[in-house]
């Protein structure tokens, strides 16, 4: 196992220069960093929806108070986008309050539909915002004047400021994970009635969740607002948002570490290829292809692929003490 | 007094569930609740588990009222409960089902699970503790109840129908489970319709009936009163029945 980790991470650290010498070098760190931003924004999302088992289809309106407020601050009032960062942060702490508290007397499809309700309520107010930029959005620096503007020309330092978000991210899931708060979340994932009477405060606990969650769903909304430097309603707010973090954890495997990185590795090169090769109206295919993959997982593997793993890996490669153990 | 609960009531919209039910456990005692189906002992016993709040009357644990307090505070200030159906963490392991409750004393991880091992142990789950709570049967599933609500280390015991399902081979297993238990200074109240169970474990039972408690004392006393077979077998054998006594 540990060798694994080991080459995992010496791909991770890099891979920038492993396709540098190939033909399309940046397409390919370009599309590195994108995976790195989908495994963060899953790996997220997975928190309160996978550890927690609460569907919050609703997650990009923590998604886009990151997105929104680095690019406010700097068109608005001219100041770094970075200080935006820990504003959109501490609004999304305030949403996940604020929507938080009362839905988390919802169970199950009723607190999903709660989620959407906000976020596209949230999509509307704000595409009729003119502070917000309305329905055509906000714009980042066109160049960057200071580093801290963190406006760069190649994708390479995303890459590594993504990678530096996406282990600290990773770290606090694994922290969460070996803790009193992984286990009650679990917990309250198999059965709210049963954790509450073993001393569960679960709608405590699913807050902390939820905040925990949202504040890094935030940031990957301003990691992705300061590389692209644009955001609208609906590419920072759009439900499609909230289904992307959903398809891809739930993909590699929602309620696990690792599960929403392969979901990312699996689901990004996959959608950069089918645009590629449909060109503009791709996006419509990608659609598509994420419905197919929410009825695969949904009828036959609701754990995702990891869990497939799990079941199947076994029977490739028996050895004398996996079968002791099975 | 351990648990003293007075006129408890619960209406669900104008059906009387429990209709003034009185309780009193004294530290150390087996109570056992028994009652034709539908009589509302459920209710009542998850009003005194704090899954639902009663309509009328008071409960007090130890000198504190909890009668609108939530399931989780029960939990906290030692009242622990099974559930009928088992509701047991299905995808987590045995150990890990047992730790859950094991965090509430030990917040930190390496004593609550090593709290939630001797109690696997202590349980007879120390074979199964590293599978997930799907793999168990109905037996082991119950046992786990018991094992993680242990965990809490409760000082009352609360179990609903821990027994039943379970093949006579089974049932001696787990009643000398619920001996070692309550050989561990906690006291218990028991849902059962194992008559078998009730009988030999408890030495006080109530008899419950439409939502009142229509008999009380020795389950010696209790399964010869006149008004307990009437409420399981009707009126015409309640008579029959009490005439040779």
């Amino acid at each position: 196992m540990r060798w694994l980790w080991l080459a995992l991470g010496a791909v991770a650290l890099l891979y920038p220069w492993l396709v540098a010498g190939t033909g399309s070098a940046a397409f390919l760190q370009d599309m590195g960093a994108l995976v790195l931003l989908a495994a963060i924004g899953a790996s997220a999302w997975n928190i309160v929806g996978g550890y927690a088992g609460q569907i919050s289809v609703g997650h990009a309106m923590f998604f886009g108070a990151g997105a929104y407020l680095p690019l406010l601050v700097f068109q608005q009032w001219q100041l770094p986008p970075l200080l935006g960062v820990p504003l959109g942060i501490a609004v999304s702490l305030v949403l996940a309050l604020v929507v938080g508290a009362p839905t988390f007397r919802l169970q199950g499809h009723y607190f999903s539909m709660a989620t959407i309700a906000v976020a596209e309520l949230i999509r509307i107010v704000v595409s009729y915002s003119d502070l917000l930029g309305a329905a055509i959005g906000l714009q980042g620096p066109a160049m960057s004047v200071h580093w801290w503007d963190l406006t760069f020309r190649s994708a390479v330092p995303y890459y590594y400021i993504f990678l530096g978000v996406l282990v600290l991210l990773l770290l606090v899931t694994w922290h969460m994970q070996v803790s009193r708060l992984g286990y009650y979340l679990r917990a309250i994932r198999a059965g709210e009635r049963a954790a509450r009477s073993l001393g569960v405060p679960v709608r405590r606990y699913k807050l902390y969740a939820l905040m925990l969650s949202a504040t890094f769903t935030s940031l990957a909304g301003s990691l992705y607002a300061l590389k692209t430097g644009f955001i609208d309603p609906d590419s920072g707010l759009g439900i499609l948002v909230s289904v992307q973090l959903i398809i891809t954890a739930a993909l590699g495997g929602a309620g696990t570490l690792l599960g929403p990185l392969l979901g990312a590795v699996i689901l990004v090169p996959l959608q950069t290829a089918t645009n590629t090769w449909f060109g503009g109206s791709g996006s419509g295919l990608t659609y598509i292809i994420y419905g197919a993959i929410i009825v695969l997982i949904a009828r036959f593997e609701p754990g995702g692929l990891l869990e497939l793993w799990h079941r199947l890996a076994p029977r490739f490669n028996r050895r004398p003490e996996d079968s002791r153990a099975a | 007094m351990l648990l003293s609960a007075e006129k408890v009531a619960k209406a669900f919209g104008s059906f009387k569930a429990v209709a003034g039910a009185d309780l009193h456990v004294d530290k150390g005692e087996i109570v056992g609740l028994i009652g034709p189906n539908g009589a509302g002992k459920s209710t009542f016993f998850n009003c005194i588990a704090g899954d639902l709040r009663p309509s009328e009357g008071r409960i007090v644990f130890d000198g504190v009222d909890v009668t609108n307090a939530s399931a989780a505070h029960h939990a906290r200030l030692g009242i622990g409960r099974t559930f009928q159906v088992p509701a047991t963490f299905e995808d987590m392991t045995v150990l890990e089902n047992v730790m859950v409750g094991a965090f509430l004393r030990h917040p930190q991880r390496s004593a609550a699970r090593a709290n939630a091992q001797r109690i696997v142990e202590m349980t007879g789950l120390a074979a199964q503790s590293q599978q997930r709570a799907r793999s168990l049967g109905t037996p082991g599933r119950k046992r786990l109840e018991i094992a993680r609500v242990l965990a809490t280390e409760p000082r009352l015991m609360l179990l609903d129908e821990a027994l039943a399902g379970l093949t006579p081979v089974e049932i001696q297993r787990a009643m000398d489970l619920v001996r070692e238990i309550h050989r561990l200074g906690i006291t218990l109240v028991i849902v059962e319709h194992v008559m078998e169970v009730i009988l030999t474990l408890a030495r006080r039972v109530l008899v419950f009936n439409q939502g009142h408690i229509i008999a009380s004392g020795t389950p010696q006393d209790v399964v010869n009163d006149p008004k307990v077979i009437e409420a399981y077998l009707g009126r015409g054998h309640g008579r029959a029945a009490a005439k040779p006594a």
